[in-house]
């Protein structure tokens, strides 16, 4: 660990000084509101340790990284330009930090239709850190190294188009480029391997065929949605590919097969809590009849959910989620590999257990994925500390168990780590 | 005519307020509920949060409200929109209350660009972290509650409150002194089921704003720990006409920049 990145912090905690809610007298400072520009951000130093050897990886690091976020907002009349992003040293990766999360042009076209182009991060759909019609690209080493739950969310660059009317609101968003998943490559977490029939961890990291660009290898996400009486309906059209590279072109490298996906949902309050439920049909546009062993399978997905607050703030979420894998049969019959192929039916069960003590200022928070089919299990247990407006710290572990090395969170057992991060937001 | 002579009554009424002494304990509680949360139609406010914990140490918290009543003294909506500290500015609430079921209630977070439902649950929890309770902030409904004037002095009526429905609640009883010119609660205490008394609001200072008498500053403090959180309104306009379209999940993502704009008039 260098701890040189640390000296960061001193000249920013300076700069903090003159902020204008520092005045103690705050009756008169209302007139003080930032004109112009405003800069905010953090800066924060995050340290992760395996908690089992991985005897593919030499490293005993999962996190460690010092990163200071940028954001700022320019707003005219006619538009808003808005940028965040992160600079910083990534010990793990060996490597500098500069990530532009967001770097947008908003502006409105007549009255009823908004305009977000650039650099984004987007989310739909109703379920808590399981996605069925949100096929907006998501970074799941990020997710199990410990940062900040927004990471789990990766950018893209994307035009974004929503209308408004009284029937329905409708959700346009075109990625011309596609933009797969951050998925597992070997350098912080090994995976699973269906060609090795094994967990790799290669080094260089591995990196799958990604479609050639072009107009109609772009990704086209549509969202029709509205509420009815506190009822949120919506409907979702996706056209694009896999997010996760789980095909393999002829010569058996693994790339991102085509994909639309068709589907529902709803969500709404039922007696103490809210009920949420969605649905997804998976068409994969090259194997459709389900016979190619390279190419995924059709799937059907569906979700159910109910969140309610136990006690006084403690909240207790529960979600059911089903992955279908259709022409199953078809799968196993022509595939090299019948043992590593998922079952059928993958069922999945989530719970997410918050407490919330001191006004807020601790979170206690325990997320849980179960899979009874998969028999493997992934649990993130969480604490959150907001000791004042500027300083907080937060720690986790994120802990895998499984039969079956090919699972989804089964492949990651050699992955389990525990985590510390402490931000100064400014 | 008859519409007529009951509209110049109650005007004759409103006017007359302080000279004619109430003694209907659920009439003054709804009087206090309108003054409270429904004056105008709708209106606007900047709102900041000083919250000092028993260690004196300091947070703040800074939004616009808007707020727009559906039906009077009934339904009403609420967009809030924080802009401090840092953590949580882009960070917006929106809020659909009703009187007849549960509230619906949305937030959105901009670092995940997620529109988070939040169930209905308790109501008397902290709103962002300070010694209110979201329930303070929109209103608790005087139909929850029995209402019993105990005393009446120059300048309040004294109400004892019990709630309907005890388990929902974390007090046993309050007691409230309402102003009686502007029927604007000015201190509430609240007392547990130990008998202790353990929590009161304070209001500080009223102004007339588009003619109807306003809060200003307040103050809630904890008095078993000794914290508090000291909260001041500023740039208040009512009946500014905000339209339905405001409170929609449009102003989530796109917070609708010119009803949030400080009035320069």
């Amino acid at each position: 660990m260098k701890l040189w990145p640390l000296l960061l912090l001193f000249p920013v905690a300076a700069l903090a000084q003159d902020d204008v809610w520092d005045d103690e007298d705050w009756g008169d400072d209302w007139d003080d509101e930032p004109a112009g520009v405003v800069w905010s951000g953090f800066v924060e130093a995050g340290l992760g340790f395996r908690v089992t050897d991985d005897p593919l990886i030499d490293d005993s690091g999962t996190l460690e990284e010092l990163r200071w976020r940028i954001e700022t907002s320019h707003e005219t009349d006619a538009f808003t330009i808005d940028l965040k992003g992160d600079l910083g040293y990534d010990g793990i990766e060996d490597d500098i930090i500069a990530d532009v999360r967001n770097l947008t042009l908003a502006f409105s076209l007549g009255s009823n239709t908004d305009v977000r182009v650039g650099r984004q991060v987007q989310t739909w759909g109703t379920g808590d850190l399981v996605f069925l019609n949100d096929l907006f690209p998501k970074d799941f080493v990020s997710f199990f190294s410990g940062r900040d739950d927004e990471y789990l969310k990766a950018p893209g660059n994307a035009v974004r188009i929503t209308h408004y009317t009284s029937l329905v609101n409708i959700d346009f968003v075109w990625t011309p480029e596609f933009e797969p998943d951050v998925y597992l490559d070997g350098e912080r977490f090994s995976f699973f391997s269906p060609v090795a029939g094994q967990s790799i961890a290669p080094d260089p990291p591995f990196r799958a065929i990604e479609p050639r660009s072009s107009f109609s290898n772009g990704e086209f996400a549509l969202r029709l949605f509205r509420t009815i009486e506190g009822t949120e309906y919506a409907l979702y059209g996706y056209h694009g590919f896999f997010k996760q590279p789980n095909a393999l072109t002829p010569s058996l490298q693994p790339t991102f097969a085509p994909l639309t996906a068709l589907g529902a949902s709803l969500r709404r309050p039922l007696g103490k809590g809210l009920f949420n439920a969605e649905a997804s049909w998976y068409l994969s546009d090259d194997d459709r009849s389900g016979t190619n062993p390279l190419i995924p399978n059709d799937q059907f997905r569906l979700l159910a959910g109910y969140e309610w607050e136990a006690r006084p703030n403690f909240t207790v979420g529960l979600q059911y989620y089903l992955e279908w894998t259709l022409d199953h049969d078809d799968l196993l019959a022509n595939s090299a590999n019948p043992i590593f192929e998922p079952d059928e039916r993958r069922h999945l069960l989530t719970n997410r257990l918050t407490w919330r003590t001191g006004r807020d200022r601790h979170t206690w928070s325990l997320f849980t994925f179960y899979s009874p089919s998969d028999r493997d299990i992934h649990l993130r247990p969480s604490y959150a500390y907001r000791h004042s407006d500027t300083w907080s710290v937060f720690a986790g572990a994120n802990l895998f168990a499984g039969d079956e090395p090919q699972t989804f969170f089964s492949q990651l057992e050699d992955a389990g780590n525990a985590w510390l991060r402490v931000r100064f937001s400014y | 005519m008859m519409r007529f002579t009951i509209l110049a009554l109650l005007a004759l009424t409103a006017t007359s307020a302080h000279s004619q002494e109430l003694t209907d304990a659920d009439a003054i509680a709804e009087r206090a509920n309108a003054a409270a949360y429904y004056s105008g139609a709708d209106g606007r406010s900047e709102v900041r949060m000083i919250i000092t914990d028993a260690q004196e140490r300091q947070q703040r918290r800074q939004f616009t409200v808007l707020r727009r009543d559906v039906d009077e003294l009934a339904d009403q909506q609420f967009l809030v929109v924080f802009s401090q500290p840092s953590d949580v500015r882009g960070t917006v609430f929106l809020v659909d209350k009703h009187t007849d079921r549960d509230d619906d209630r949305w937030l959105y977070l901009p670092g995940l660009d997620l529109v988070k439902r939040i169930s209905a649950g308790d109501k008397r929890t902290s709103f962002v972290g300070s010694h209110y309770f979201y329930e303070d902030v929109s209103g608790r409904p005087h139909t929850e509650d029995t209402h019993e004037l105990i005393e009446t002095t120059d300048e309040y009526y004294v109400l004892r409150h019990e709630p309907l429905d005890p388990a929902s609640v974390e007090f046993a009883s309050y007691v409230t002194w309402i102003d009686r010119t502007t029927f604007l609660p000015m201190k509430i205490e609240y007392t547990n089921a130990a008998g202790q008394l353990y929590r009161s609001v304070e209001v500080f200072d009223v102004e007339e704003i588009g003619g109807h008498p306003t809060v200003t500053t307040s103050r809630v403090s904890d008095l078993l720990t000794g914290g508090r959180t000291d909260m001041q309104f500023r740039f208040i306009r009512y009946d500014v006409g905000l339209p339905e379209d405001v409170f929609t999940e449009r102003s989530l993502r796109t917070p609708p920049r010119d009803w949030l704009a400080r009035p320069t008039d």
